[in-house]
């Protein structure tokens, strides 16, 4: 695996710097390794969906830069630019709706012009078979439940090989019961078709279920707080998550998250007072 | 089994079966279809006091003809070609009218809605000229156009070309932002942007102003015929007014209302066609 190393260099963020000028990040250096599986957590606002957004070429940065494979995708001279070598699941869901589950799928690599519509539903109907999808490929993305939705946006970023597989805190509004299921899934098509993967997440469990690495960002300005290597060999199932080694982790880390969390309502509760 | 099969059976046989006396029967019906007993009450009510209005004496219902006198007008005027090419006029004028509001209507939205640089062109024009009412604009547009027939089309294009072009600027400015990052992600170009995202996005707001659109010309073309016409059902109406053909005059009204009523259903089934994905969880 040769492909998907990022790497951010003193990454700074000020949006609207002319009017209230908020200060998203701040000095934000980190290396991803290709392959790894990166776990993002910090407290709502702090800054992680606008670090996706600089990687994904969604936002210009104010000054830094972000590296993949040694090729800038981002500095403050260029001015933004997404590619299909970095693909998005986004918070909300982007699935478009007027179109069927087959066509969400396939429409990437027929744009860009890698497969012809037959070749890429072959491989949608292969994908959409792996992750337990078999038949909805004519269905509209409505007809299916959140969790199933999930499943057709992330086949929809893997079936264009990215470099980089970018989820942003993709399975906050399931059940836990779903939650844990999709972890496996996800999990399981990264054995299949390793990427290196920026997960956002604001659960610390999901992060050390999840990551090769954990970064633990501070309340706002997103500065990194604590970077975790978590040493429980993969492939986990979900009985790691009562393993000694994985409640030590969770303990540790737990505080720091906690801390920060606080800090962030805190800043809230100021910010409404003012 | 036998008496699971009876017991199945037994709330649909009917009361006399059952041995219950037909007034129970009656009140259980009444019970179970209350909205359609207490609207069928309403409309026979309705319908009595309009027959008896002028030997009862009620105010305002009595200065018009009873029913059975506009049954039997609208048995005369509906075998009459008169009518029916009032009929074909009319439709014909809606048609021209809100065709012409789609076709200039969606793109001048879009366009708006994706250029700021258009919107800031055109849209002064429109606040200024959108408050007044399309039927303001009839004396002008009788001496703006050459024909009589292209004032009233005019009149009912502009009736729709508003709420057209105001929808399709709702819808088209109102995307959300993750459609347009995801297909560029995805490696759209702007040819596919506009096709796959920007249009379909729009296309819900784009047929809520065809339905409302609908409406609109139905009123605009009764209105423009009336006064800038000699033919349509517009006209007819107004016709069988001066000439105190009273039952006449009702017969246009409901014509004018039950082709109101039908072209909105079309355009509804139109509208289903092209958002399949609506109306889904
Ligand atoms: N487009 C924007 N303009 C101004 N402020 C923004 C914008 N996007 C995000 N912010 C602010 O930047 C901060 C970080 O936002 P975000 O990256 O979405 O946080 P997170 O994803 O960690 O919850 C928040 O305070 C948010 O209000
Ligand atoms: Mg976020």
């Amino acid at each position: 695996m040769s492909r998907g190393a990022l790497s951010f260099r003193a990454v700074r963020k000020v949006y609207d710097p002319e009017g209230k000028a908020v200060l998203a990040l701040d000095g934000v250096d980190l290396d991803i390794a290709p392959g790894e599986f990166c776990a993002i957590v910090g407290p709502s606002g702090c800054g992680k969906t606008t670090l996706l957004n600089a990687v994904a070429g969604f936002e210009t940065l104010t000054a830094g830069a972000i590296q993949l494979d040694g090729r800038t995708i981002a500095t403050p001279d260029a001015s933004a630019a997404p590619g299909e070598d970095r693909i998005v699941v986004f918070q909300n869901g982007a699935l478009f709706p007027w179109r069927s589950v087959m066509w969400n799928i396939t429409c990437g690599p027929v744009m860009q012009g890698r497969m012809s519509e037959r070749e890429a539903r072959e491989h949608g109907l292969k994908l959409l078979a792996r992750v337990g999808l078999k038949g909805c490929e004519d269905k509209y993305p409505n007809d299916l439940s959140g969790g199933q939705k999930r499943r057709v946006e992330i086949v929809r970023a893997l079936i264009n090989d990215p470099a980089v597989l970018l989820l942003d805190e993709p399975f906050r509004a399931l059940d836990a019961l779903t939650k844990s299921v999709m972890q496996e899934y996800l999990l399981e098509l990264l054995v299949q078709f390793p990427k290196t993967v920026f997960f956002i997440t604001h659960d610390l469990e999901e992060a050390l279920f999840l990551g090769d690495k954990v970064v633990v960002f501070t309340s706002r300005p997103g500065r990194i707080k604590e970077v975790v290597s978590v040493d429980i060999p993969k492939p986990r199932s979900h009985e790691v998550l009562t393993s000694p080694r994985f409640l030590e982790l969770k303990a540790a880390l737990s505080a720091v998250v906690h801390t920060e969390a606080m800090r962030a309502f805190e800043a809230g509760e100021k910010e409404m007072a003012r | 089994m036998k008496s699971l099969a009876t017991a199945a059976s037994a709330p649909s046989a009917t009361p006399a079966e059952r041995g219950v006396p037909l007034s129970a029967g009656i009140r259980k019906y009444v019970h179970r279809h209350f909205d359609l007993v207490v609207g069928a009450a309403t409309l026979i009510a309705f319908f009595l006091a309009w027959q008896f209005a002028r030997p009862l004496g009620i105010p305002g219902l009595s200065a018009v003809e009873p029913p059975t006198k506009v049954v039997a007008a609208s048995w005369d005027l509906l075998s009459s070609a008169t009518f029916w090419t009032a009929c074909y006029k009319s439709v014909l004028r809606i048609l021209a009218g809100f065709a012409l509001a789609q076709i200039i209507g969606v793109p001048i939205g879009l366009m708006m809605a994706t250029n700021r640089m258009a919107f800031h062109t055109i849209f002064p024009v429109t606040e200024i000229l959108r408050p007044i009412p399309p039927v303001a604009w009839i004396p002008v547009a009788i001496i703006f156009w050459p024909t009589r027939e292209m004032s009233t089309v005019f009149i009912v294009f502009l009736g729709a070309f508003w709420i057209v072009l105001l929808n399709t600027i709702g819808g088209a400015s109102t995307i959300d932002e993750s459609y347009r990052r995801a297909a560029l992600s995805l490696g759209s170009n702007r040819w596919h942007l506009f096709r796959y995202i920007v249009l379909p996005a729009t296309m819900p707001s784009i047929v809520t102003g065809m339905v409302v659109g609908m409406g609109i010309s139905w009123e605009m073309v009764v209105a423009a015929e009336m006064i800038a016409s000699d033919t349509g059902l517009g006209y007819l109406l107004w016709q069988s007014f001066e000439i105190n053909a009273g039952a006449q005059v009702i017969v246009c009204m409901l014509a004018i209302g039950i082709a109101g009523f039908v072209s909105s259903a079309l355009i509804g089934r139109v509208g289903r066609l092209l958002t399949p994905w609506q109306g889904r969880r």
